[in-house]
């Protein structure tokens, strides 16, 4: 019986045995072609200047051999060149700042709440029950349409809402890449719950005067992972056309989709979800390596609405009394964790370096042939990527996540705080946790990020980047004035 | 009186908070705060031009920037430990109504709402003009500060920087002052302490606005008997006379008038101007009924003069300690009861009036938005007066020695007033008092 070792002792072991192991796996191939590169110099060496120049002599060529080798290698290689996808670069990104007088501190949500449910008072309870628990801040902000009470969510409020978030943060963005308008080639706009006619892309070629040959796209409908589609799609474009922009606009709206009613299931949005908007520069232009922030590596996207479950458990529809509102399923968890599961399984292998793989690989066909009992082993995937950004969907999404992927405190930070400080703004809320990361001087070149998004449907999107230059702590961007404070930390019960 | 014919339409209600998320120490009360319980603030400000034309949402954050000097203001009343009442700093906000009526500036509005909460309402009337009125409960602010709150907002909007910022605290010097204060004092607070809940009648009010030209012939008037009187002894002691002539005739043979006067010095003292609390000290005066019929104005003006003389700084801070002493076994504050009656009292101003070289500087008419956009009109309000009546006697916007006189009296000796040839004879500018 193998003494049982001390634990200190047992555990400094292990962490170089590991260390070795993935040295020595990651690396395999450096391995493999020195002792060959030592063994073809030792033989030059031996054989001497003039026996290699007999041993040439010897090769008989003729000039039409020469010519099909050569041509058959510059086939090859343009082939490769050719059918090697474009690089698509993110040169910049901009987060939307609502103004202050938009700020809504807890005892005015609970105010609110207390006053427009009047009839109500479990489920003023049960709101203030979620606020506590939920992770925001004091300084959230709704539009100024949900600050009156009763709420007045007319179209033109929710209009004006779409107007000051997206020209705003296609300003900031015009300003900060010193794009013209007329040179955007691709908009994609994606806002999930407000749709009218003309779309919200149209309003923007409309403000901004753009070329009539645009080719612009409005995504709704899909969720907070939302704003992952739309990368993806523009990567999509981005391929067929050469040397273009796209601009990204991702945001929601929440002035059309406040709650009204009383059914708890449907108010936890309303606890959560804020205003929030960011607008991103994507180009496939050789010139713009030079300035642009990011790469993008892969997007994985998994859509699990083959179930039932998971089909429903984010469903708009109609309460007993006719107010529409999203009802949240309690098994949310559940399905977010099973779509995370998927979603890994394929990014793992392109991600992951060799030696996880192996590992995975190991411990999965043991668990198949020698024994079922044998734990999952779940990559590290510290090591594939520097920064995680997890759409701030909750608190409970966070925790979950940094449960499920063994991450530390400091990798969700970025996730935690854009919570805190700007709450659930959807399909944004990706970029405020990049903004965050930037922010801190956290940045540097060759970090990879990977940005986790799940959305209604039931959609686990993933999307990974590398980047591409360091990045000096930012002057302007949404965190400018409060990123000193932070991080905070945030108790489990906000006693309010 | 003319409620039906103004059309006051409330368009929307919000909440304001600061600008940034303060978090504080719940804001204590003093004793003599919770002596206040039972009234409430209302003050108004007229505008001819609407400095909020664009809507709140667009304007420059003024508001927002002034709430952050002003915690309390955004906060809730909560029982604290020991009882008392406390202000919990949680943001709350200030409540905002935003309401259009159906007339001109021109005519008489009524503040739509006398409720509990913080209010701030924008009442904007046909053809331009505004009206702020700003509500709340007489526990939390006195006139004066509502004023400087108002004022300091009106600062910020215009950029400028608060000239009174807000002093939640006073020295603690004035806590361990001896209560060395007049016999009078203490017994009128006392009496009023037990005094009996009086017949409650419907109240009218009507705002004379008397110019420097009239006040000043007055004045000459009276000089042989009063040499120094100010306008608020002439006018108080008018408007007593008056007024005690319309009331039936009583058994006791004493009239008094209660006298309600600020503490805060402008310049030096134990208050500061810009105390943010209510510093008020409630006095009786008190002559028999047949001197006040008989004997002439120049003679009870002097009567209100030497009263108002006599009482200096001491004397006024003791009202303060009084109620300090009135605590309980575990510091809690004793039962309000009420402060405005059930005598005739009546409120000076006169403390807002700051000489400034040949001129002078009236606080509540130097808050405009814009800089030359003047209020046209301040109007004072306190809420649940019950008794003999209200007397007001503020600044007027012509400065020198013109005053604004707001009345409130049970209905029919209103209207009996309004006829009086006394007052008649001083040609006021009847304002506010829903006649056409």
């Amino acid at each position: 019986m193998a003494q049982i070792l001390p634990p200190f002792t047992s555990s400094v072991k292990l962490k170089y045995v590991k260390l070795g192991y993935q040295y020595l796996v990651n690396h395999i191939l450096t391995f493999l072609l020195i002792p060959i590169m030592l063994g073809t110099a030792l033989e030059i060496l031996r054989l001497g200047p003039v026996e290699i120049l007999n041993v040439l002599k010897s090769l008989r060529f003729d000039l039409v051999q020469i010519l099909c080798s050569s041509f058959l290698i510059i086939f090859v290689a343009t082939v490769y060149f050719m059918s090697k996808p474009r690089c698509i670069y993110l040169v910049d990104y901009s987060c939307y700042k609502a103004p202050i007088t938009c700020r809504v501190p807890f005892a005015t949500f609970m105010e609110h709440s207390r006053l427009n449910l009047k009839d109500n008072p479990k489920s003023v309870d049960f709101q203030m029950r979620i606020l506590e628990r939920s992770g925001l801040g004091e300084e959230t902000c709704l539009p100024p349409a949900i600050h009156y009470i009763p709420p007045s969510p007319t179209m033109e409020a929710a209009r004006g809402e779409a107007e000051d978030v997206i020209f705003g943060v296609i300003d900031s963005l015009l300003q900060k890449t010193n794009l013209k308008p007329k040179d955007i080639d691709i908009l994609i706009v994606n806002c999930s719950l407000f749709s009218p006619t003309p779309s919200l892309s149209a309003m923007v070629v409309n403000k901004y005067k753009l070329r009539s040959n645009i080719k612009s796209y409005n995504l709704s409908g899909m969720g907070c992972s939302a704003g992952l589609i739309s990368i993806d799609l523009a990567r999509d474009l981005l391929q067929v056309h050469p040397n273009s922009n796209a601009v990204v606009v991702s945001t929601e709206i929440i002035t059309p989709n406040y709650y009204q009613g009383k059914e708890r299931a449907m108010l936890l949005p309303n606890c959560l979800f804020r205003m929030g908007g960011a607008a991103m520069l994507l180009s496939n232009k050789r010139r713009e390596r030079r300035r642009a922030k990011y790469r993008l590596v892969h997007v994985v996207r998994t859509h699990k609405g083959c179930d039932d479950k998971a089909y429903r458990c984010v469903y708009e529809e109609e309460d007993p009394q006719g107010k529409v509102g999203i009802n949240l399923s309690k098994d949310l968890m559940v399905i977010a964790a099973d779509a995370l599961k998927s979603n890994i399984t394929t990014i793992g292998p392109l991600v992951l370096p060799a030696s996880e793989q192996l590992l995975f690989l190991f411990t999965l066909i043991g668990r198949k042939i020698f024994n079922p009992k044998w734990k999952p082993y779940i990559p590290d995937f510290k090591q594939a990527f520097e920064h995680f950004c997890i759409h701030a969907g909750g608190r409970a999404v966070i925790d979950e996540l940094q449960k499920n992927l063994q991450l530390s405190a400091e990798h969700v930070e970025a996730s935690r705080m854009a919570l805190h400080r700007f709450g659930n703004t959807s399909s944004s809320s990706l970029w405020y946790e990049l903004s965050y990361i930037e922010a801190k001087g956290r940045m540097k070149k060759g970090d990879r990020v990977w940005q986790i998004a799940f959305g209604s449907g039931f959609k686990c999107n993933s999307a990974v980047w590398k980047c591409n230059r360091s990045i000096k702590a930012p002057t302007d961007g949404p965190w400018q004035d409060c990123i000193d404070r932070y991080p905070v930390h945030i108790p489990e019960i906000v006693k309010l | 009186m003319s409620e039906n014919r103004i059309r006051v339409t409330v368009n929307s209600k919000l909440t304001w908070v600061s600008s940034k998320p303060l978090g504080g120490k719940p804001h204590e009360l003093s004793a003599l705060d919770h002596a206040m319980a039972l009234h409430t603030v209302h003050v108004i400000f007229y505008y001819r031009a609407n400095p909020f034309e664009r809507g709140l949402f667009d304007s420059d954050f003024s508001l927002s920037d002034l709430l952050c000097m002003y915690p309390p203001v955004m906060g809730r009343f909560a029982r604290g430990d020991g009882g008392n009442w406390v202000v919990k700093c949680n943001e709350a906000g200030v409540r905002t109504l935003r309401a259009s009526v159906g007339t001109t500036l021109d005519e008489w509005l009524r503040s739509a709402d006398a409720s509990e909460e913080r209010n701030l309402t924008l009442n904007e009337f046909e053809g331009g003009g505004l009206a702020i009125g700003l509500s709340c409960p007489h526990m939390l602010a006195d006139p004066t500060c509502a004023t400087l709150f108002f004022k300091s907002w009106t600062e910020t909007n215009r950029g400028e920087p608060v000239r009174h910022p807000p002093i939640y605290h006073l020295p603690a010097a004035n806590a361990r002052r001896s209560l060395s204060m007049g016999i009078n004092s203490i017994k009128y607070l006392g009496t009023k302490s037990k005094s009996a809940e009086s017949p409650s009648e419907k109240m009218a009010t009507a705002t004379f606005r008397l110019s420097h030209a009239i006040i000043k012939q007055c004045l000459a008037q009276i000089h042989d008997e009063c040499p120094d009187a100010t306008p608020f002894d002439l006018l108080a002691a008018l408007f007593w006379i008056r007024i005690m002539r319309l009331k039936m005739p009583r058994h006791d043979q004493k009239h008094s008038l209660s006298i309600c006067l600020d503490v805060r010095k402008p310049v030096h003292g134990p208050i500061p101007y810009g105390y943010f609390g209510n510093a008020l000290h409630f006095s009786l005066l008190s002559l028999d009924a047949e001197l006040l019929d008989t004997a002439g104005l120049g003679h009870v003006a002097g009567e209100v003069h030497r009263h108002v003389a006599d009482l200096h700084g001491e004397e006024l801070l003791s009202g303060i300690n009084w109620f300090e002493s009135r605590k309980g076994e575990i510091g809690q504050y004793a039962q309000p009861f009420r402060m405005y009656g059930p005598e005739l009292t009546c409120i000076s101003m006169e403390h807002m009036i700051t000489p400034k070289g040949s001129t002078c500087e009236l606080s509540m008419y130097e808050a405009a938005f814009e800089k030359g956009e003047k209020p046209v009109h301040v109007t004072y309000r306190v809420g649940n007066v019950e008794g003999e009546g209200l007397i007001t006697v503020m600044p007027s916007p012509e400065a020198g020695l013109a005053r604004t006189v707001t009345v409130t009296l049970p209905e029919e000796q209103l209207a009996e007033l309004c006829e009086d040839q006394a007052i008649m004879d001083l040609q006021p500018t009847m304002l506010l008092s829903g006649k056409t």
